[in-house]
């Protein structure tokens, strides 16, 4: 579109010739005159060049003239003048107008101003579209930001060295603001890199990669997450860095992991109940045929069965129940002395057999505490069975001691101290223990032990306490209130 | 002459069940606990039943089976299995029925009538 120039004259002659110089140069023109008090402008309302005689000694019109220049702020100003005029003229309009030209107007010194005024107007054009991208791509950023940052899953970008040169806010809330440190260190708490790492792998094939992982936050909890990788490649096409995203599935696990040992536990226990289901039909029998032979010793058989069998049903739904949510535990008050005798009895032969040696030391004076005996010592004893394991996988010595200490806690609590000079735990070991199907044990291990006693301990209210060192050993400090009201689990 | 039925069963109460059921019924019972000692009283007592459970203590009533086959004393002794494992049809192929617990009692002395006639 050609740009449009509005002359402003009084002498119409002067002004009609200078449209047609103009138009002949493209330009789409316009003529405007001071008259009657107004100004009279057959052209667009924002004209792109002003090109003007002021009368000076009409105020009117410089202020007509102002008003248009304050409207359409872009408009160029031209000025033509006699030079008696001129400097007055310069006076008002100052720096305002681009240019002044002396009268008589000379074809030169015309064209010099209005390329200039051109070229101006074209920057100005081309200035304007910048800004305006800037602000899109401002706008863009700010989205893309937001983004990264609301996006639900724990975000980071890493360098090849696993070096976290991003995070999102999530990430932040959880493990806290650690750009420059290792990913490893921050998720993990290891000092060197993970062995299946899923981002080492874009880095070297460049596809996305997906891992399941048991990460620690940074106030101690552990999550289990969800991973996915991918690559950030630079304009070359080569990965620079990779972006991990973590979501994380604890939730979901916790329950899979319940449905999971729920199905585990009834697929074990069915044929169980197969067997004590034709036990009972056993001894209904004979109380049938007792009663009808008027048989009094095969009716007492009878009961007697029966009730066994009712007995033992009544113990494997109550095993059932721990898994579900209207478990109970069965507390009892035992004897602490008592309970360490029952449990060497179980470790002592197969340490012996493995020569290991197995310590039992016990508090000076005799104490008693509540709890579900059955399964609070089948905990106790994985514990232990775990130790005499990670003593028989160690290669580094020959001489092997499990300690099994039980002493008071200044803070009331009785401590179950198992320490082992075995194999020991890596962090990422001790990390996942406790979870479910976790194994460090190869085709050896269910994952199952663990998993189950660190679920029966927390419900004792206890807490476990785990230190190791890889071919150093490891200690277990399990520790429970001495009674029943000391569980808050229960009390609240 | 009564017929002789050998029971296998790791379980006392089951085992007592069976073992009740079988002498109200007029039957001459013998019982073991693991399948070692069924093989035993089999060689001993040439049962002309033997009922099996599958899970005992010392073998897997499939391979109890296999050593009873493997005598020519005792390899045409009806067997029953009696077990609470599911997809048992399939544990003893050759048995010649299988039934699974809790049974039918009535059931299961049909079987045993019919395999003892």
């Amino acid at each position: 579109m050609p740009d449009s120039i509005v002359i402003i004259d009084q002498d119409r002659d002067l002004a009609k010739a200078l449209k047609v110089y103009l138009e002949r140069q493209k330009f789409d023109v316009h003529t405007a005159a001071f008259s009657r008090g107004a100004m009279e402008i057959l052209a667009p309302a924002t004209p792109s060049i002003i090109l003007a005689d002021p009368d000076i000694v009409s105020p009117d019109e410089i202020t007509a003239i102002r008003e248009i220049l304050r409207s359409s702020p872009k408009t160029r100003l031209i000025i033509y003048a006699l030079p008696e005029s001129l400097e007055k003229n310069m006076e008002i309009f100052q720096d305002r107008a681009s240019d002044y030209i002396r009268k008589p107007v000379s074809g030169l010194e015309l064209d010099i101003a209005l390329k200039k005024a051109r070229k101006w107007l074209a920057l100005e054009e081309k200035l304007e579209y910048n800004a305006e991208k800037i602000t899109t791509l401002e706008n863009d950023q700010a989205l893309f930001q937001q983004l990264f940052n609301e996006v639900p899953c724990y975000i980071t970008v890493q360098d090849k060295n696993f070096r976290i040169t991003a995070t999102n806010r999530l990430f932040k809330r959880d493990f806290g603001h650690e750009i420059g440190e290792f990913c490893y260190q921050i998720y993990k708490h290891r000092t060197s890199p993970c062995t299946h790492c899923p981002v080492s792998a874009t880095f070297s094939d460049g596809r996305r990669h997906q891992t399941e992982e048991v990460v620690t936050s940074k106030s101690g909890e552990q999550y289990h997450v969800m991973t996915w990788t991918a690559p950030i490649r630079n304009q070359d096409g080569e990965i620079t860095q990779v972006m991990e995203m973590a979501t994380n599935i604890t939730q979901i696990r916790q329950l899979q992991d319940h449905l999971t040992s729920l199905g585990l536990m009834l697929g074990s226990m069915s044929h169980g109940i197969k067997g004590m289901l034709t036990a009972l039909d056993g001894g209904i029998y004979l109380l049938e045929t007792g009663i009808t032979r008027k048989d009094p010793d095969r009716t007492r058989r009878a009961f007697d069965q029966v009730r066994a069998m009712v007995n033992r049903i009544r113990k494997m739904v109550l095993d059932i129940l721990y898994f579900t949510k209207s478990r109970k535990l069965e507390y009892l008050e035992i004897d602490v002395t008592e309970l360490a005798r029952s449990i060497a009895e179980i470790i002592e032969p197969s340490a012996s057999l493995h020569g290991i040696e197995f310590d039992v030391s016990l508090p000076p004076a005799p104490i008693t505490i509540e709890v579900d005996p059955v399964w609070f010592r089948s905990a106790l004893v994985n514990f232990l069975e775990n130790a005499v394991d990670a003593c028989m996988s160690d290669t580094e010595r020959d001489d092997h001691r499990i300690q099994f200490r039980i002493f008071l806690k200044d803070t009331g609590q009785v401590c179950f101290e198992v320490t082992d000079n075995g194999m020991g735990m890596d962090q990422e070991t001790r990390e996942k223990m406790f979870t479910l199907f976790f194994s460090s044990k190869g085709s050896k291990g269910t994952g199952l032990g663990l998993f189950v006693s660190n679920h029966v301990i927390h419900q004792h209210g206890g807490g476990i306490v785990v230190e190791s060192e890889v071919k150093t050993g490891s200690r277990f400090e399990i520790s429970i209130p001495r009674t029943r009201s000391g569980n808050h689990l229960i009390n609240n | 002459m009564n017929k002789k039925i050998l029971i296998i069963e790791d379980d006392p109460a089951v085992a007592d069940y069976l073992t009740t059921l079988f002498q109200d019924n007029g039957y001459v019972t013998f019982s073991a606990k693991s399948a070692h000692e069924g093989i035993e009283l089999a060689r001993k007592e040439h049962p002309d039943l033997i009922t099996l459970d599958l899970e005992l203590p010392d073998e897997w009533g499939p391979r109890f089976y296999r050593k009873l086959s493997a005598d020519k004393d005792l390899k045409n002794i009806p067997v029953i299995v009696i077990s609470g494992l599911s997809g048992i049809k399939y544990a003893v192929s050759k048995a010649v029925a299988s039934i699974s617990k809790p049974f039918d009692r009535d059931e299961l002395l049909k079987l045993v009538r019919e395999h003892l006639a």
